[in-house]
């Protein structure tokens, strides 16, 4: 089943990268560096799901005191850092050519970093304590207010004057994109979604395996 | 307004390489559980 769907995320990531090179057109105004949205955008929105599964499986161990939650939380914030790290690599990497600057201590991008941090800290609680049920306990609470920040980073551009744009997908408003960009963002996000759901089948058969040695 | 495709390659390839790490350290885990879990029953 996990390989399977590791086949239909690599295909996913080819069609999203047809998509993204070969369907969608040159971005009018920022050129062909636009093209980094089709990571870029995928990215982030995979680090909401990986740390609400993070929020989710820390309110089910504390719920329930079953491991189970506890695998789930676990692998979502590692799979979360990644994604997480991602996203700011590569908006760096866009706003050089398209700002003029790798880094600006901008609303959305301090706060991108904030939440970084918080989860590297979370993974780094982790390994602290070797005590399985106070690691889950711990973890859980750390999880559960670290989720504070997915609304502070997603609402920034909203709440305070910020350099970074406003939220194109997750906008109130109709996205105002050209079709085929809108089609290439959607490919994009669901060929992450799939990676996503690939690497965190295996992480936590991996996390129950370990278990049980 | 210029091409800017090395930034482009640079973000898809930083991907590619994270993508790719992280798969390598899933299946060098993978493998070295499985090895540990044989080990295990030979002994038993």
């Amino acid at each position: 089943m996990t390989r399977a769907l590791g086949w239909v995320a690599a295909l996913g990531l080819a069609a999203g990268l047809t998509a993204g090179f070969g369907y969608a057109p040159r971005e009018a105004v920022q050129g062909n560096v636009q093209r980094i949205m089709y990571l870029h955008v995928p990215a982030v929105l995979t680090a909401y799901l990986a740390f609400g599964l993070v929020l989710l499986g820390g309110i089910g161990y504390l719920a329930t005191r079953r491991m189970g939650w506890d695998r789930l939380a676990a692998a979502a914030g590692e799979l979360g850092v990644l994604f997480t790290g991602l996203t700011i690599v590569s908006g760096s990497i866009w706003g050089k050519p398209t700002w003029g600057t790798w880094w600006t201590w901008d609303a959305r991008l301090t706060s991108t970093a904030v939440l970084f941090c918080v989860y590297v800290g979370y993974l780094l609680l982790r390994r602290l304590i070797e005590d399985p049920d106070a690691r889950a306990r711990y973890a859980a609470v750390v999880g559960i207010v670290g989720a504070v920040n997915i609304p502070i980073v997603h609402f920034s551009v909203k709440w305070w004057r910020a350099l970074h744009q406003p939220s194109t997908i997750l906008g109130p408003e109709r996205a105002p994109i050209d079709p085929a960009i809108g089609l290439a963002l959607f490919v994009n996000w669901l060929a992450f979604t799939l990676l996503f759901a690939y690497f965190l089948s295996r992480r936590m058969e991996i996390a129950r395996l370990e278990e049980q040695i | 307004m210029p091409s800017n495709w090395g930034y482009v390659l640079a973000a898809y390839g930083i991907a590619a390489v994270a993508f790719l790490a992280y798969w390598r350290h899933l299946a060098r885990r993978a493998r070295a559980l499985a090895a540990r879990r044989a080990a295990k029953a030979r002994a038993a």
